[in-house]
């Protein structure tokens, strides 16, 4: 390569590009969570790395073939894979099988303090302290999704046909049904706990009201929408889905029934693929369906700052570390750029 | 759906004790050379042990798009969406049904669903049929038909097990269902595996290439609830609106019935062919090329249901021809 072209892809380059380190694992990215100052991401050759900024990551091969989903416990990462395991993975290396369900995939994972949760087919499996199962909770079908509120109180399980959210008091756990027709995956609470969203198979989420189950339906999206994150002190929920983050707001009473979202980091011809908040700000991660990401506020009038470039590969996973310094994005086709979000002063 | 990086999905029917497990075992471990993932039900007939078998429980789904025959198998989504996030890339997919499902919502997966129609492609339904047994579940159970009718490959086993007049008579019965399926005489499932997987059949541009017997298709039936074809031939080029008129109608008021549609259209005023295919309602079309130089421009629709003589669909195509 000429010494020119170097240049001009140098200056081609955004800012978070040239100072951080572009790594291609040659594996699909399938989640990144934060754990203190790693970043854990899973990939689709079941390894999941540890990503610290300054040193190389740490490699963990965990699982035979997918890793599907990934939650934080304390100072572990839980995972399920298509080996049928689920495993807590330290910072470290060390590996902990809790359950084997065989050819059964662990499809979801979920934690709050000691609560170590996993779904296979279409039941969620329950630990606590203990190394023995402390409960199995049966749904009519195969679990879609699968989420604790912010005091771990209560489970969400979507399903076909809706969400069960189970209420725990000392281990015993009764369910309430949250219904709507279709096939529902992706389930959050609102970070008040006043509100259920879960996306569906159709082009549209689905929310209800927790105390009078009155249903909010957001739809008119073009594609399904595979990530949401709550954003802000509204809060919105931002959701992937469109060639816009579409973020919708849950304040009032009423949270977004009957009001127009807000549309923020227009991609273009691509669609949004993953989204997620920038902690502590009225901000949004954008990734599309090129690779390429926005960050933006939840303010129509401001203009996003580009993040990355396209890779042609859509993004998959951003996380960014507890101390907000750096920021991962991962895509299907295993690029990794990991960078610092603030100039060094 | 002609992106050549789709994983190619084969979907295996057929009834209990016919061989699909003969076959998936084959599959698998035949020194073919190239990975192959199995989607197994739970019920199926006995167990398979192997990194590339994943477990499903056959969950059919109703779509909430007001279509009432639109259903589809939800497991096959959550499956293949996973198995399309793995670091190496798979050859082909096979998907076992149990002996009494209905391929339809496994078919229509395939249309419904934007990241599975992306990332795979529905290559063929592959159905194995007992030459033993196979009359006697035909008239006993109407899945049996439905697996006979949806197939563009059928793998008559067991034929060692019946003489010859017999296989005559189980190979007519079931080219009365479907005359347009290829049958393949097998004994242990034993056909090459070239014939089983990799074989493009739900490709639009594929349909051109399988040239139907359309004369030798006949429709006498003894009760109402078989399963039959249908097929029509016209030289008369076709009206492109009042065509989309009518078979819009038709799939819309009778896509229950109709189990699967496959034509090649000649449209006044268009040099190019016109390919569709259908699985009830849903239906996939598009240009596909221009006619070939000297060969006739006609058009040719066939279809596969109930009750098909009650539709008028005769009289509905000769409506469509331009004046």
């Amino acid at each position: 390569m000429n010494a020119d072209l170097e240049k001009l892809q140098e200056s081609n380059k955004t800012e978070l590009e040239r100072r951080g380190s572009i790594i291609n694992t040659g594996a699909p990215v399938t989640e990144a969570i934060t754990i203190r100052d790693h970043i854990a991401v899973g990939f689709g050759d079941g390894t999941v790395r540890f990503f610290q900024s300054g040193s190389e990551p740490k490699v963990v091969k965990a699982h035979k073939g997918v890793v599907f989903s990934m939650a934080r416990n304390g100072d572990h990462v839980l995972t399920g894979g298509e080996d049928g395991r689920f495993l807590k993975i330290s910072s470290e290396g060390d590996i902990d099988e809790i359950a084997n369900f065989g050819s059964r995939w662990v499809d979801y994972v979920a934690s709050y303090k000691d609560f170590k949760v996993c779904s296979s087919g279409n039941t969620v499996h329950i630990w606590s302290k203990s190394k023995e199962k402390i409960n199995s909770l049966e749904h009519q079908s195969t679990v879609g999704g699968l989420t604790f509120d912010n005091k771990g109180k209560r489970l969400a399980v979507s399903r076909y046909g809706g969400v069960t959210v189970w209420k725990q008091n000392n281990n015993k756990w009764t369910s309430s049904n949250y219904s709507w027709k279709g096939s529902h995956g992706k389930v959050t609470f609102s970070p008040d706990g006043r509100y259920l969203v879960s996306s569906m198979q159709e082009n549209q989420i689905h929310g209800w009201r927790i105390n009078d189950k009155a249903d909010l339906a957001m739809s008119g999206y073009p594609a399904k929408i595979k990530s949401f994150t709550w954003v802000g002190d509204t809060p919105y929920l931002v959701t992937s889905g469109s060639s816009d983050a579409v973020c919708w707001p849950f304040d009032g009473k009423e949270g977004p029934m009957g009001r127009k979202p807000v549309c923020v980091a227009n991609g273009g011809k691509e669609l949004a693929t993953f989204v997620k908040v920038l902690d502590g700000e009225n901000a949004v991660f954008t990734g599309f369906s090129d690779g390429s990401v926005l960050l933006s506020e939840i303010d129509e009038s401001k203009k996003p700052i580009r993040i990355r470039n396209s890779t042609g590969s859509e993004v998959t996973a951003i996380a960014v570390s507890s101390n907000r310094e750096q920021v991962l994005i991962g895509d299907l086709q295993g690029n990794i750029l990991l960078s610092s979000l603030w100039a060094d002063n | 759906m002609e992106n050549t990086s789709q994983v190619p999905v084969t979907v295996l029917t057929g009834f209990l004790g016919a061989g699909k497990t003969t076959l998936l075992n084959r599959i698998l471990t035949e020194q073919h050379g190239r990975k192959y993932a199995v989607i197994v039900n739970e019920f199926g007939e006995q167990g398979i042990d192997n990194d590339l078998v994943v477990d499903a429980d056959e969950e059919v789904f109703e779509m909430n798009n007001g279509c009432i025959c639109c259903t589809v198998r939800g497991d096959l989504i959550r499956i293949l969406s996973g198995l399309m996030k793995r670091a190496d890339k798979l050859d082909a997919i096979i998907v076992e049904t149990t002996g009494l499902a209905d391929p339809a919502p496994v078919a229509q997966t395939f249309f419904v669903d934007q990241d599975v129609a992306d990332r795979t492609k529905l290559d063929a339904i592959v159905t194995v049929a007992d030459a033993v047994h196979l009359s006697s579940q035909l008239t006993e159970h109407h899945e049996a038909e439905e697996q006979i009718a949806f197939a563009d490959v059928i793998l008559l086993n067991k034929v060692d097990l019946v003489d010859e007049s017999g296989l005559d008579r189980v190979k007519d019965r079931i080219k009365k269902i479907n005359p347009f399926a290829k049958i393949i005489n097998t004994t242990r499932c034993s056909a090459p595996l070239d014939e089983v997987v990799g074989l493009n059949a739900f490709s639009l541009d594929r349909i051109l290439e399988v040239e139907p017997d359309f004369l030798e298709s006949d429709h006498d039936h003894e009760h109402d609830d078989d399963v039959t074809s249908l097929s029509f031939v016209s030289d008369t080029p076709l009206d492109m609106d009042k065509f989309q008129d009518w078979f819009g109608n038709l799939l819309r008021t009778k896509g229950q019935d109709i189990l699967r549609s496959k034509g090649i259209l000649n449209f006044k005023g268009e040099e190019e062919r016109y390919v569709f295919q259908g699985v009830h309602m849903l239906m996939d079309a598009s240009p596909m090329g221009p006619w070939p130089k000297g060969k006739d421009r006609s058009s040719r629709v066939v279809f596969i249901g109930r009750d098909l003589d009650n539709m008028n669909l005769k009289e509905g195509f000769d409506n469509c021809k331009s004046a």
